[in-house]
């Protein structure tokens, strides 16, 4: 049972770190999916929806192509930071990333799309700067789009096995999460353990999509 | 101080080309007039800095802000208070978070104009706490207006501001805002339908028709003429007014070109009496109704 908590833990380590990182990256992304009228739009909004369609383990198995230790990027991180991105904690943040990059862009992308233009300008026409408009103008109004990409980020990056498994394996305290040690307690027929966490997991599923549909209301839309 | 306006450039509508030659001077207030889609809210836009497609320049008191296709001055640099016709207000905030938001930006300058004076003035005081999407059009529209007044502006924009106002808001609007302005002396445009407000706010007037200058002048005498020698509709003569009398029922105006005298002339439906005509680049004419022509 300790292994398990640690994996809770990890897990909870995991999806906080990569929602943390997903704030900043997914922001800039999705107000220009949102603003721009760029021909390219529509092509970085299909590679953003990607992680949406394919499976877990085509997306893994290029991850562990592109940061194994032998390619360019895993060299490098080997080089700099002394540890192998595949099968290590920092590895996983990376393809979890990546993995829930649409999750938080997609509703980031609506909120933005719904903040009226007019009410920008008049903004500017006040003195406020475009940073300034951003942080006092955008964001406020923005709140529930970052609630709902938060809460979906996190809890969809808790659910995450396939992509998991192709790139951490299952090493106790650096990769192996929830998802990794319920299907360990299952191939090893310990059901017991395998429910408490899987119940565990779905009421945590259900609070997390409780949230969203309690705060954020309905205006809550996947742009596809 | 000069408060010359100059603008000159063209922005191509799907309706109309604005075609722009103007230099203002607005130490005396500007009114503009002109049937719906005329031009009137795009030449705010474009003095604001709000139409990227406008190609030309924009000077404000020797400040160059746009040159060509280049904001030399950003939007948030043009020290403007703008008062827009759909009132803008930040949605899901207090009345009173939205007059802060100008104050909170607005530069440290003396004014006539505060805060307390203000929201009794337009009638805000019972809604400051309430939250600006409850609110009905003219209230809404009175916000606008306290927020863009209180943003210290150095050249204030109003676009058509008390139009959802009730008859009795809207001429006590009037009234505080012709009282304000003469006393602040912030140059001011006022964009209107209604030809009583821009009699009593401003001193000049612009007419644009289709985007472009159908008339520049003095505002009394272009309303006489407007209202009094030519009936309702405003001249569609390129023509400054030089003067208008409402006893003689007459106008003289000054055409920067002759060909566009002569067009006017036969074209227009009413008898048009050329009293002067010099050298060619310049034409006075006295206007007559028609029905006054044909009673005699």
């Amino acid at each position: 049972m300790p292994d398990d908590w640690q994996a809770v833990w990890l897990t909870a380590m995991l999806a906080g770190v990569t929602t943390l990182l997903l704030f900043p990256i997914s922001s800039p992304l999705a107000w220009w999916l949102a603003r721009s009228d760029s021909k390219g739009r529509s092509l970085v909004e299909a590679v953003v929806a990607m992680p949406l369609v394919l499976p877990p383990t085509v997306l893994g198995f290029y991850l562990l192509v592109m940061l194994n230790p032998e390619s360019f990027v895993g060299g490098l991180w080997l080089n700099i930071m002394g540890e192998s991105l595949t099968f290590s904690f920092s590895g996983l943040v990376i393809a979890s990333v990546i993995y829930s990059l649409p999750f938080m862009v997609q509703p980031l992308h609506a909120t933005f799309r719904a903040v009226p233009e007019p009410v920008l300008e008049a903004a500017a026409t006040l003195g406020a700067s475009p940073r300034d408009q951003w942080l006092n103008v955008v964001l406020p109004l923005a709140k529930r789009g970052y609630l709902t990409g938060g809460v979906l980020t996190f809890a969809h990056t808790v659910g995450e096995f396939g992509v998991v498994l192709m790139m951490g394996g299952n090493i106790p305290g650096e990769t192996r999460v929830l998802s990794i040690a319920i299907y360990e307690h299952v191939e090893t027929l310990n059901y017991q353990a395998a429910h408490s966490l899987a119940l565990g997991l779905m009421c945590f599923s259900f609070l997390s999509l409780w949230l969203v549909y309690r705060y954020a209301g309905h205006r809550f839309e996947v742009v596809r | 101080m000069s408060n010359q306006l100059i603008i000159r450039g063209c922005l191509e509508r799907a309706r109309f080309t604005l075609d722009l030659d103007l230099s203002i001077d607005l130490n005396e207030p500007l009114g503009i007039m002109g049937a719906t889609g005329a031009g009137k809210t795009t030449l705010l836009r474009i003095i604001a800095g709000l139409e990227p497609d406008f190609t030309g320049s924009v000077a404000f008191c020797g400040q160059v802000w746009r040159d060509g296709m280049i904001d030399r001055v950003p939007t948030h640099q043009r020290g403007l208070g703008v008062a827009f016709q759909d009132s803008r207000l930040l949605p899901g905030r207090t009345v009173e978070n939205n007059l802060n938001f100008a104050i909170q930006r607005a530069p440290a300058v003396d004014s006539r104009l505060d805060y307390v004076t203000l929201v009794e003035a337009l009638d805000l005081q019972h809604l400051l706490r309430e939250s600006v999407d409850s609110l009905s059009g003219g209230e809404r529209q009175r916000v606008a207006l306290a927020r863009a007044l209180l943003a210290r502006p150095q050249l204030l924009l109003l676009d058509e501001p008390v139009y959802a106002n009730d008859n009795a808001h809207r001429q006590q609007v009037i009234a505080h805002l012709g009282d304000w302005m003469s006393a602040d002396g912030t140059p001011f445009i006022y964009v209107s339908h209604v030809a009583a407000e821009v009699a009593q706010l401003t001193r000049q007037l612009l007419i644009l028709d289709q985007g472009a200058v159908q008339a520049l002048g003095e505002t009394n005498a272009l309303l006489e003429v407007r209202n009094v020698v030519l009936g309702t509709e405003p001249p569609s003569l390129a023509a400054v007014v030089v003067a208008a009398d409402r006893h003689s029922r007459t106008a003289t105006l000054q055409f920067t070109h002759i060909d566009d005298a002569v067009c006017a002339l036969s074209q227009g439906e009413r008898v048009v009496v050329c009293r002067d005509a010099s050298d060619g680049s310049r034409l006075d004419a006295s206007l007559q109704p028609k029905s006054d022509e044909d009673q005699r």
